[in-house]
């Protein structure tokens, strides 16, 4: 299966490689920080992290060593795979934060929810590829990836993840508008989505979520409480002014003043401590790397290529602003990491999954798949 | 093959070619859809910068204004308070640290589990502690809560050794009052309390907040800017959860001034003493007659200083109140009295000044002088015969004195007493004090929209009736006859003095009135006034002591003069029927140094109700001065137990 091409080596994309590699070395150092002061039990974040670097990085190395071509035959077997872990997680789960959301493997606690969103994607992909409407999708040719999506969806809404929930949805509907859908579907799909709105705010939601964009709309009324966390995440980013206060010298974040400053709010601490230099050096290298999928997708040598690399792009990419967006007080707390740069062994892996699929599709773009030649 | 077949095969191919290119073409449309894709992501790349340029450039500096508040606690330290000495650097209240629990709420993240593990060991029921955090509810949530003031070592050692357990509970050290001599001149000097929401709206707000303890009354109000001090600043990191992460900085507190007042404990003490020992109420005042240094100022009963510490309760204050003798009231400023037999001396200055009397005048006296349709009486009912000016002094005959009254007139005798600092406020350092009374015709127009009767004005001769004085107003008055006419400003203060040693204020005699020219008539009033404790007849010859020569004047001041009572032993009176016992003095006669005022009341007489507590005084301040070392070594004399004079 595996053919080693002398070819492969050649169009083994540096630049790509670059952009991941500064992201990675900046969420290092940046959690070296945020590690601070130190745990007084168990290992530190930024040395776990570490590992998940390492373990990431071998992931992203055995993805890349196959042709993505495989996954039109492997993506069912890995959905149901995923599928059973997330109904694992629902029945035998570990809770963090009132959400039954990870499996303790013992060296890794593994959260299904994260590689349901990228499984999605190469399912979604290889649909959308395989079956090929000219004139745009009917509804009735979405009805497969609507219950591919419905699925994990339903699931990881149960656990309840609404933030994880929401980025499935999002690929869905990222994918399906690039696959082209015809107006009436748009209609269509418009309306139920607008009722099943309605209804999941009525029946679906829990109290706290809702308390969560309550806090959001009128954040200064509950400074102590929900609006606490954005508030001090505000103050934290502001308070970097020009240049930043220095690394290993950002107060609220050492001070405890930020809350999740490892995982969702990492972010917060890099703009305390580095400025708006800093902040706009790790927004920009984010840019770069989506521009760069972009442009990977745009020359990716086959439909699937395209969708497949197009899909992990808009993953990273809409992860990356609801994240930046959230910590800059434009959205409330929804629980989505900075992809690379928060703490988080499953989310780590996930993206540098879906990297290492980016990377095949560049890798391949001169091989044909039908021998013509 | 067929050209059939060749044909279909080439119509295959073409099949082929055309569905690639279709498939091609289809593949360029979707790749084009990603250029819309890209200014999607720019769009939002953009607002990002934008927003991050919003906080970190245009409110950045706000931002950091609020990072610094999140992290940094400014703690105010309360300055020491100045000490207060006696005029000879005694030590009367200075402070002691009281080690007091606060909470502040901000920094306690559960503070319903703090409060109830912190109330067994401050020996509180929960509920009063959640009482004190109530009270401060209105108060901003840095602002700490006092829970409880003053604790023991144990119970600090303990909160010292556990303080990670209580979040947002702190020690302070604030300095508070030690009393040295308990109540000694509480009256004067006053106490300390919580700044109300009043005094701080009035307060300039850079130097009071709301958990200050300030100058309530007396000294420790009225010096309140001296004694004050400057506040120090302590500047601490702390934690999101409160907990102190280290020490920023400190601006150490500035002490209060010191303020040696012109008491001397010794006198003060003897006095209160004499004043307690009967359960008198009344006030003494002693004071230099050169100088115008108060040296004891005496209100009995005294408020008591420990009620006050820490806010006094509406019962304790309530009884306060209602209590007959008025603790809370200081007698010497705020109490009015006529002045009785005292006023004799101003009568008696009138007379000779305006030249109706002179040494050798003398009037008969058969023990009552008939004026219009009405008898006034003399004390001595049976009569002094003929009197001069000496005897009517010494002897205190009225009958006398209604002939000097009627001669001068009503106005004249205000004229004098003015004169001599009656009816006006003596300007001392103490709250609320009265004016007092010096009646004039005109006075009795516009106040009483009567016309004056000369019949009073024989009551005003003698010191009833209208007139009244306030026991510091006699005090000053005799002063001014001792050292010749000067009425001076009562001081309290000898000397304020800065941490650093730097004195701030002296003492500076400073005179209100002179009178030149009656030199003559001010000795042969001196004269009268030291037959009254030295003559065969003087009615306070028990106040006389060995080596001392003493001048002074007993006086009655009427409270009543009701029928039932007349004829009635003294004993069997009613006490608040009781008349108001004066005796004023000063000493050595012959060259003054003190005068001593002392006003009973509802103490019957002069000389025996009042007179020893001036004795006492007298012989506490010549002792090792002049005269006698032995206090046991005094000129016995019999009093006679009815009337307290020897006739």
């Amino acid at each position: 299966m595996i053919r080693v091409d002398r070819r492969l080596f050649e169009h083994f994309d540096v630049v790509l490689m670059l952009l991941i590699f500064l992201v990675c070395m900046m969420a290092f150092f940046n959690l070296y920080s945020a590690s601070f002061p130190p745990k007084a039990y168990g290992s530190q974040p930024y040395v776990k992290q570490g590992y998940f670097f390492l373990m990431a990085f071998t992931a992203f190395i055995f993805i890349i060593s196959f042709d993505y071509q495989v996954l039109h035959f492997w993506n069912y077997p890995i959905y149901a795979i995923v599928i059973a872990l997330l109904v694992l997680a629902e029945t035998i789960g570990n809770t963090a934060g009132g959400a039954q959301r990870w499996i303790d493997l013992g060296f890794f606690k593994l959260q299904p929810s994260e590689p349901a969103k990228l499984i999605l994607i190469i399912t979604l992909a290889s649909y959308f590829s395989r079956k090929e409407v000219h004139e745009g999708y009917s509804i009735k040719d979405l009805l497969v990836p609507v219950i591919l999506t419905a699925i994990p969806f339903v699931l990881i809404l149960l656990q309840p993840d609404l933030g994880t929930a929401m980025m499935l949805g999002i690929i869905f509907v990222s994918m399906a508008m690039f696959a082209r859908l015809r107006m009436s579907t748009y209609i269509i799909m418009g309306s139920l989505a607008l009722s099943l709105g309605i209804f999941a705010w009525e029946k679906i939601l829990k109290p706290y979520q809702k308390q969560r964009i309550f806090t959001f709309l009128e954040p200064e009324k509950d400074p102590m409480g929900h609006g606490y966390q954005v508030l001090q995440s505000k103050i934290a980013i502001g308070s970097g002014g020009k240049f930043g206060k220095g690394y290993m010298e950002g107060t609220q974040g050492h001070l405890h003043f930020l809350p999740e400053r490892h995982t969702d709010f990492a972010f917060s601490v890099w703009g305390e401590e580095w400025g708006f230099a800093g902040s706009v050096i790790l927004v920009g290298t984010y840019f770069l790397l989506i521009m760069w999928g972009l442009y990977v997708a745009m020359y990716a040598k086959d439909r699937f290529g395209v969708l497949l690399a197009y899909g992990v792009v808009m993953l990273i990419f809409w992860q990356a602003v609801i994240n930046l967006c959230m910590v800059l007080g434009f959205l409330p707390v929804v629980g989505i990491p900075l992809p690379l740069f928060s703490y988080g062994g499953s989310s780590l892996m996930t993206t540098m999954l879906g990297l290492g699929l980016l990377m095949n599709v560049r890798m391949r773009r001169f091989q044909n798949s039908m021998s013509r030649d | 093959m067929t050209q059939e077949e060749d044909v279909g095969l080439k119509l295959a191919f073409k099949e082929i070619e055309e569905i690639e290119e279709r498939d091609d073409a289809a593949l360029d449309l979707l790749k084009k859809r990603l250029l819309g894709v890209a200014v999607v992501v720019l769009f939002f790349f953009v607002l990002i910068v934008l927003r991050l340029w919003n906080l970190q450039i245009v409110d950045g500096p706000e931002y950091e204004k609020r990072s610094y508040g999140n992290r940094v606690r400014v703690r105010q330290m309360a300055p020491p308070r100045g000490h207060i000495l006696d005029r000879n650097g005694r030590e009367i209240v200075t402070n002691r640290p009281s080690f007091d629990v606060l909470l502040i709420q901000e920094d306690s993240y559960d503070i319903g589990d703090v409060l109830k593990r912190l109330a067994p060991i401050l020996g509180t029921d929960v509920s009063d502690l959640w009482a004190k955090v109530r009270e401060a509810s209105s108060n901003p949530r840095y602002m700490p809560v006092r829970l409880k003031e003053d604790i023991d070592w144990q119970t600090l050692a303990y909160l010292e050794n556990h303080n990670r357990e209580f979040s947002g509970i702190r020690i302070e050290v604030q300095p508070v009052r030690v009393y040295h001599y308990d109540d000694l001149a509480a009256n004067t000097i006053g106490y300390l309390g919580a700044i109300s929401k009043k005094e701080l709206d009035e307060a300039d707000k850079s130097i009071y907040s709301g958990e200050d303890i300030i100058g309530k009354k007396g000294i420790e109000r009225l010096r309140e800017n001296d004694l004050r001090g400057v506040k120090g600043q302590s500047y601490s990191e702390v934690d999101a959860k409160g907990f102190e992460q280290k020490q920023l900085k400190t601006v150490e507190p500035l002490s209060g001034r010191e303020i040696r007042l012109t008491l001397d404990v010794d006198l003060q003490q003897i006095a209160e003493s004499y004043m307690a020992a009967g359960e008198k109420s009344g006030a003494v005042v002693v004071m230099e007659v050169n100088t115008g240094r108060v040296l004891a100022a005496v209100s009995a009963p005294s408020i008591r200083i420990k009620e006050f510490i820490g806010g006094i309760s509406q019962e304790q204050w309530q009884a306060l109140l209602d209590n007959s003798k008025h603790p809370l009231i200081n007698k010497v400023v705020q109490g009015t009295y006529p002045p009785g037999s005292t006023y004799k001396m101003v009568t008696a200055l009138a007379g000779l000044a305006k030249g109706v009397i002179d040494e050798n005048t003398t009037f008969y006296c058969p023990g009552s002088y008939t004026f219009g349709n009405r008898t006034y009486n003399c004390w001595r009912h049976s009569g002094h015969g003929s009197v001069s000016l000496n005897r009517a002094i010494s002897e205190s005959c009225d009958v006398y004195f209604y002939q000097v009254g009627l001669r001068v007139g009503v106005d004249s005798l205000a004229e004098f007493a003015q004169k001599l600092g009656l009816g006006a406020r003596t300007g001392v350092e103490m709250e609320y004090e009265k004016e007092g009374l010096t009646p004039t015709k005109n006075w009795k127009l516009k106040s009483r929209k009567a016309k004056w009767q000369d019949g009073e004005t024989l009551s005003v001769a003698i010191g009833q009736g209208y007139n009244l004085v306030t026991p510091l107003q006699l005090c000053v008055m005799t002063a001014a006859l001792a050292n010749g006419g000067t009425v001076f400003k009562p001081k309290l203060i000898e000397q304020v003095v800065d941490v650093e040693g730097t004195i701030i204020e002296n003492f500076q005699p400073e005179l209100v009135n002179q009178e030149i020219g009656l030199d003559k008539y001010f000795k042969l009033i001196r004269k009268g006034m030291e037959e009254v404790v030295h003559g065969k007849a003087g009615t306070a010859r028990n106040v006389a002591i060995e080596g001392l020569r003493i001048a002074g004047k007993t006086g009655t001041a009427q409270v009543v003069r009701l029928a039932q009572y007349r004829g009635l032993k003294e004993a069997d009176i009613p006490y608040v029927y009781r008349d108001h016992a004066w005796f004023t003095c000063y000493a050595p006669a012959d060259n003054p140094e003190i005068a001593v005022t002392v006003l009973v009341e509802h103490g019957l007489h002069g000389g025996s109700g009042a007179g020893p507590i001036a004795r006492a005084v007298l012989n506490q301040y010549f002792n090792g001065k002049i005269g006698t070392k032995d206090p046991n070594k005094m000129v016995p004399v019999a009093i006679d137990p009815e009337d307290g004079t020897i006739e």
